[in-house]
């Protein structure tokens, strides 16, 4: 390698960094920490594809639209990012009802009730200019004796100085007796590092 | 005069060696590698449910349900009073969500006891399915068998000593082939197999899996129409617990029993989605009632052509032309 060929190399490398830096969003910053989840976080479920968008009605819901079912944070107060909120051990009872309660107050589900662990990758969540976005891989329901991989990558706004936040997305479920059904998320309140 | 009847050795040989190839390749062929797994997973997924007990336990289930949606105008009659008819539609529009499901129960219970029944009356080939030797193991009958032909045949053209033994090892194993099947009761158990697949055609399919979790959803708003509609307005008609208990045991028993049929239902529901892929995969093998001939039939060639591939100067296989003649045991006289 002649020293011409190295200066234009280390010239090009020099380049690429610069607009790669150029191309991140300025000011991004990582929250790890904990999402409060407050009043107003629900979860939906939508039935397999057909003509018409149908979601799973649970008359146990506490919401007037029975489509929609209401959580509040459970004993952590939320979701951690940077850590995993393992399932105990047991993690359901004998009813099926899960026993996880840190990110969520188990919910009541068709007569039993869910609960909400993170596997696998500890969730991580960026904030810049106002939007969130990150991934929650390892987000994971408990319900009657089953798990449900309901991980997906993030979005949402985030407002700097209120520190309130909401994030939402959308996980198709795949196996299992909700096999096709996708669950829509939507967690809100405010975010403390 | 005698006629001592041979085929030639090589040809023989050939022919084993052209069987030994294809006893390799048809698993190739069929794809056994990829979906004979698959059988044996829905084999073991299925499991826990094809029980007698169990699949009873599902009609009970049902039978629950629909008892207590039978004393849907009871509770109608007991709150909206007499005329039935007028009270029925008061009761209706109080109670729409119960309404609805009572609507439609008549259908998810004809078509939830059919599927059943069809599962019921296949436990027997279900059983006999499983107690054959792990699917993952087939395409190693077809492999091994095939490789050991193969090599047999090499260590022959290799030395020519050794043929006379390796013949003789190939009719053994052609004859293990032969009696494999019965071995392992394939000509009874893979027929059952057969109809087991074929019975289950209309139910391992993506469209009745997700019909069955409509009807989950359907049962599912139903029950909470019982325990927060019907059973709550009961207790405030001034009802007791043990007066709803004794006077409406079908909404009662429905009520107490929910969590146990959501335990029970929900893994199967789950089981029957997960195997979809599976039963596909096991529907594209060969049909069952044919397995035992693929052992059998290449048994019987593989003894057969060993025998006549008979090494200069062995016994071979004579075919008598005057039995008033010698025999003769020296290769090429005919």
């Amino acid at each position: 390698m002649n020293s011409r060929f190295a200066t234009r190399l280390g010239a090009g490398l020099a380049a690429f960094a610069v607009a790669a830096i150029a191309a991140a969003p300025a000011g991004a910053q990582q929250l790890k920490g904990l999402f409060r989840i407050s009043a107003g976080s629900y979860f939906r479920m939508e039935e397999p594809a057909g003509a018409k968008a149908k979601f799973f009605a649970n008359p146990y819901s506490t919401d007037a639209n029975k489509t929609y079912t209401l959580v509040t944070g459970g004993t952590d107060g939320g979701l951690r990012t940077g850590v995993l909120q393992s399932a105990p051990t047991p993690a359901f009872d004998a009813k099926g009802d899960s026993l996880a309660k840190g990110i969520i107050a188990p919910a009541n589900f068709t007569g039993i009730k869910f609960g909400l662990v993170t596997v696998g990758t500890a969730p991580s969540i960026t904030a810049s200019g106002g939007r969130l976005s990150g991934q929650l891989t390892g987000f994971t329901a408990q319900w009657n004796k089953l798990s449900f991989k309901q991980g997906a990558t993030v979005t949402g706004t985030y407002n700097a100085q209120t520190h309130a936040y909401v994030l939402t997305w959308s996980s198709r479920i795949s196996g299992g007796p909700f096999n096709g059904f996708t669950g829509i998320w939507h967690l809100q309140g405010t975010y403390q590092a | 005069m005698s006629t001592t009847w041979r085929w030639p050795a090589r040809h023989a040989r050939l022919v084993l060696a052209v069987l030994g190839v294809a006893l390799v390749a048809m698993p190739f062929a069929f794809q056994m590698f990829e979906r004979a797994p698959k059988g044996a997973r829905m084999i073991a997924s299925f499991r826990p449910y094809m029980t007698a007990a169990r699949l009873g336990g599902y009609q009970l289930e049902l039978r629950e349900i629909g008892a207590g949606v039978g004393e849907g105008p009871l509770v109608a009659a007991h709150l909206y009073g007499s005329p039935a008819s007028a009270g029925e539609r008061r009761f209706a529009s109080s109670y729409p969500d119960f309404a609805a499901f009572a609507a439609q129960w008549g259908g998810i219970d004809a078509d939830m006891t059919s599927m059943l029944r069809t599962i019921q009356a296949n436990l027997g080939n279900y059983e006999a399915v499983a107690a054959l030797p792990s699917f993952t193991l087939f395409p190693w009958f077809f492999v091994i068998p095939g490789v050991l032909v193969l090599v047999l045949l090499a260590l022959g053209l290799a030395r020519a000593p050794w043929w006379r033994t390796a013949r003789w090892v190939l009719v053994a194993l052609g004859l293990g082939l032969v009696l494999a099947p019965a071995v392992f009761q394939m000509f009874s158990r893979a027929p059952k197999g057969g109809r087991m697949v074929t019975a289950f055609r209309p139910i391992e399919t993506s469209a009745r899996v997700a019909r069955i979790q409509g009807y989950f959803a359907e049962i599912a708003v139903g029950q909470g129409a019982v325990q927060l509609g019907l059973i709550s307005a009961l207790q405030h008609s001034g009802l007791t617990s043990a007066q709803i208990s004794s006077g409406y045991p079908g909404l009662a028993t429905f009520d107490a029993q929910w969590v146990h049929i959501l335990n029970d239902m929900t893994p199967m529901i789950g089981a029957m989605s997960d195997n979809v892929g599976n039963y596909e995969a096991v529907a594209a093998l060969p049909p069952f009632a044919l397995f035992p001939w693929f052992f059998v039939a290449p048994g019987l060639l593989v003894a057969a052509f060993a025998l006549l591939a008979a090494p200069h100067g062995a016994p071979s296989v004579r075919r008598e032309a005057s039995s008033d003649l010698p025999n003769s045991l020296t290769e090429g006289v005919t």
